[in-house]
């Protein structure tokens, strides 16, 4: 598999990497325009003209340091030779700060290539880039203008690929001045005899005077005279006055006036205004979710009850036995049916997200709610995960990474699974609508923010309880606001879409099958009656334990361990152990609402539980990526243990409270 | 004068970093350095602000804007 050319996506964080991998590799990876979406290095392939490309798309880093998580992924990807050819994406239309990370690869002293993104915006501007002069400045390395939305430039670009493989740039391109110039040829003169098989010693010289750990310990030199303090100051403001000086030469016409998006953020980013138009801005998230969600929903329903009367038709008159009739039409289409019904809010909702993030108001909402999450020992950027987990709390587990700190990033997972996540919503839409009618809507924001709210308060009363409290401060890029775009869009909502699918074929399908199990069998054999069954006796262990919390009856034991699988469980628990064909119908909501009233489940009840739902342990996925995330099996327990804690003490505080109110 | 004595709409030029290693090579790596201009775009009571800085934006906490320190910009 020789014949492959490797390339190396880099570039800043949001730039476009991943848009261009996508286009080139048809791959359909998460793209939005905040910085920090991609956290892990992805390959795919293309081939241009005969030629197999390996494509390996890069966290996105702000310098060849390795400060950071993502720095490291890319830099050691890009060190230890896994890269033929490095193409470095750039947005053009912040040149100045993007170049920075060019000097360094130059340095480096790889093939080269610089992919010029986002030229529209350069163009709307006003601005003209001379890409003439720019390659001649760079030490002679190609120089391609693309627009990684519109598919443009591509081919171009892996032409340059194709034929450049082999070439590096030439000459030295930063002049250090004398002093570090000279220290920078000694150090080199030292290297070579050293460690011989160093091919770029001018870059290693360099970050042997930035102090930098992995070279230093990589490398061990006796020169400590030479290196006789850390230069890293000077080496950054010699790269930038280098790329003052390319810039004069070759850009142009800088106008200074006022920018759309700076308009948009005098009220986006209002001191006063921010924070009540987040929420304004979430509240239509949701009220869009609810209400074009249940528009959408009666198709749905219309097609399941169809489709479970044809198959319990087929079956019986196919004189399948009875029990295999059960098990596919109260187990698996009543289980997994049931799920599929939610299907059109959670599309909505991941739209409504989905736009959110393309938008550029993701990293708005950092700077919004620095200030709360400041109080809570976390920089605002800690708040990007807590959104990203009303999608899904997997990815929003895996987007901490972007935070500087563990103790930091521990905290944010730590609160993470507080958030309403899509799997948490199909159980508001049913208990609400069951119990709340005309307030359901209300009552499902109401969890949301309650949510978010205990998220802050935990990170707020950990911080209170840890003594060795560290300044967190914000810092993020804020991109330009962009109109979103629809392929982008569709990417997102359809991935989620799917993942949903898959889910409802798998995990849910395969609860349900457990849960008919137990309920239909006991220790000799099937029965009849589901009270004598496993489950009952498993939930009833339960009972004792959620009774305080108004939620003693074994059936919701039964409903919440099995929703550990993954939160939608709960609710296809209910169908099947209810007996319910269609749970999400008028008439399956009315019949699960009866069985339920008539056991004592009221509206308080109702609520309790879906307060349980929304704190306690997440789902299997979630633990395992907590537990990947933070390296540490003790921090997960203690995590999950909190949690169904916490979520205990919520529900009981909220049903013994409501009770003395007299709800 | 730091930039968090700075005001919304006003530009200034950075004197130097006053803060730790780690803090100072982030922010010298995004391009604040000695003699760059930095304009104040927006800032809230609590001290963070949002600047513009070789062209790109950046949010930053209020920690950060009161170890930039600053003279007014020309």
């Amino acid at each position: 598999m020789e014949d492959y050319i490797r390339v190396g996506f880099v570039g800043n964080p949001n730039c476009g990497k991943t848009t261009l991998f996508n286009a080139f590799t048809g791959a359909k990876l998460k793209v939005a325009n905040w910085p920090g979406v991609t956290v892990e290095k992805k390959e795919g392939e293309t081939e241009y003209k005969g030629t197999k490309i390996k494509l390996i798309d890069l966290p996105g880093i702000y310098s060849l340091t390795s400060y950071s998580i993502e720095e490291k992924v890319s830099r050691k990807c890009i060190m230890e030779d896994d890269v033929d050819v490095i193409v470095n994406i750039v947005d053009a239309s912040s040149l100045e700060r993007n170049l920075y990370l060019t000097t360094q690869l130059l340095e480096l002293g790889k093939p080269l290539i610089l992919a010029l993104n986002m030229m529209d915006i350069v163009e709307e501007r006003g601005m003209e880039i001379d890409l003439h002069r720019l390659p001649e400045l760079l030490g002679g390395i190609p120089v391609v203008p693309v627009s990684a939305r519109k598919r443009t430039g591509l081919d171009v670009l892996m032409h340059a690929v194709v034929h450049h493989y082999d070439e590096g740039p030439t000459g030295h391109l930063v002049d250090y001045g004398p002093e570090i110039e000279e220290k920078i040829e000694k150090l080199r003169i030292i290297l070579k005899a050293e460690y011989p098989e160093i091919r770029n010693s001018r870059w290693h010289a360099i970050k042997l005077l930035e102090y930098d750990d992995e070279v230093t310990e990589q490398y061990p030199l006796n020169a400590d005279e030479i290196i006789d303090r850390n230069y890293e100051k000077e080496i950054i403001n010699k790269k930038y006055d280098f790329i003052e000086e390319v810039l004069e030469d070759t850009l142009f016409k800088k106008d200074e006036k006022e920018q759309s998006t700076d308009r948009i953020d005098s009220i986006l980013t209002h001191r006063i205004f921010g924070i009540p138009i987040f929420l304004t801005i979430m509240a239509l998230v949701f009220f869009l979710t609810f209400t074009v969600g249940d528009m959408l929903k009666g198709v749905f329903e219309i097609a399941l009850a169809g489709f479970s009367q044809t198959v319990y038709g087929f079956l019986t008159g196919a004189g399948a036995a009875a029990w295999m009739v059960s098990l596919i039409v109260d187990g698996i289409i009543a289980g997994v049916g049931g799920i599929l019904t939610f299907l059109p809010n959670i599309f909505i909702l991941f739209l409504a997200l989905a736009v959110l993030e393309d938008s550029g108001y993701m990293a708005r909402v950092a700077y919004v709610m620095d200030g709360i999450m400041g109080k809570a020992g976390l920089s605002g950027k800690a708040f990007l995960p807590m959104v990203l987990g009303f999608g899904c709390t997997v990815p929003a587990i895996m987007a901490t990474r972007t935070l500087e700190s563990r103790k930091e990033r521990v905290k944010a997972i730590l609160i993470t699974p507080f958030m309403s996540c899509s799997a948490k919503l199909p159980i508001y839409v049913l208990f609400a609508d069951m119990f709340f009618e005309q307030q359901a809507m209300i009552v499902a924001y109401s969890l949301y923010v309650a949510g978010l709210l205990s998220g802050i308060l935990v990170a707020l009363a950990v911080n209170k309880l840890d003594r060795k409290r560290e300044q967190r401060s914000l810092l993020i890029e804020l991109p330009e606001y962009k109109a979103p775009n629809a392929r982008t869009i569709s990417i997102y909502v359809w991935e989620k879409t799917k993942e949903y699918l898959v889910k409802a074929g798998t995990t849910i399908f395969i609860a349900s099958i457990i849960i008919w199990f137990i309920l239909n069998f006991n220790m000799d054999g099937m029965t009849a009656d589901i009270s004598t069954s496993i489950g009952a006796s498993l939930g009833r262990l339960l009972e004792p334990v959620l009774k305080p919390a108004g939620l003693g009856m074994w059936q919701i034991g039964v409903a919440l361990i099995s929703g550990l699988s993954a939160k939608e469980v709960v609710v296809s628990s209910f169908a099947v152990l209810f007996g319910i064909g269609n749970v999400n119908s008028g008439a399956g909501m009315v019949e699960l609402a009866t069985a339920l009233q008539s056991n004592g489940f009221g509206a308080l009840n109702a609520y309790s539980l879906m307060i349980f739902a929304l704190f306690y342990t997440p789902c299997i996925a979630t633990i395992a990526t907590i537990r990947k995330e933070t390296g540490s099996f003790r921090v997960t327990a203690y995590m999950v243990i909190f949690q169904l804690v916490f979520a205990w003490i919520a529900a009981v505080v909220v049903y013994q409270g409501g009770m003395l109110f007299g709800f | 004068m730091t930039l968090l004595d700075g005001k919304a709409g006003e530009s200034y030029k950075v004197k130097e970093l006053m803060t730790d290693e780690d803090v100072m090579r982030r922010l010298e790596v995004l391009g604040i350095n000695e003699d760059t201009n930095v304009k104040i775009l927006n800032r809230k009571r609590n001290g963070s602000m949002i600047i513009k800085v070789r062209g790109s934006r950046l949010a930053i906490g209020r920690n950060i804007a009161a170890c930039i320190e600053v003279r007014e910009g020309e």
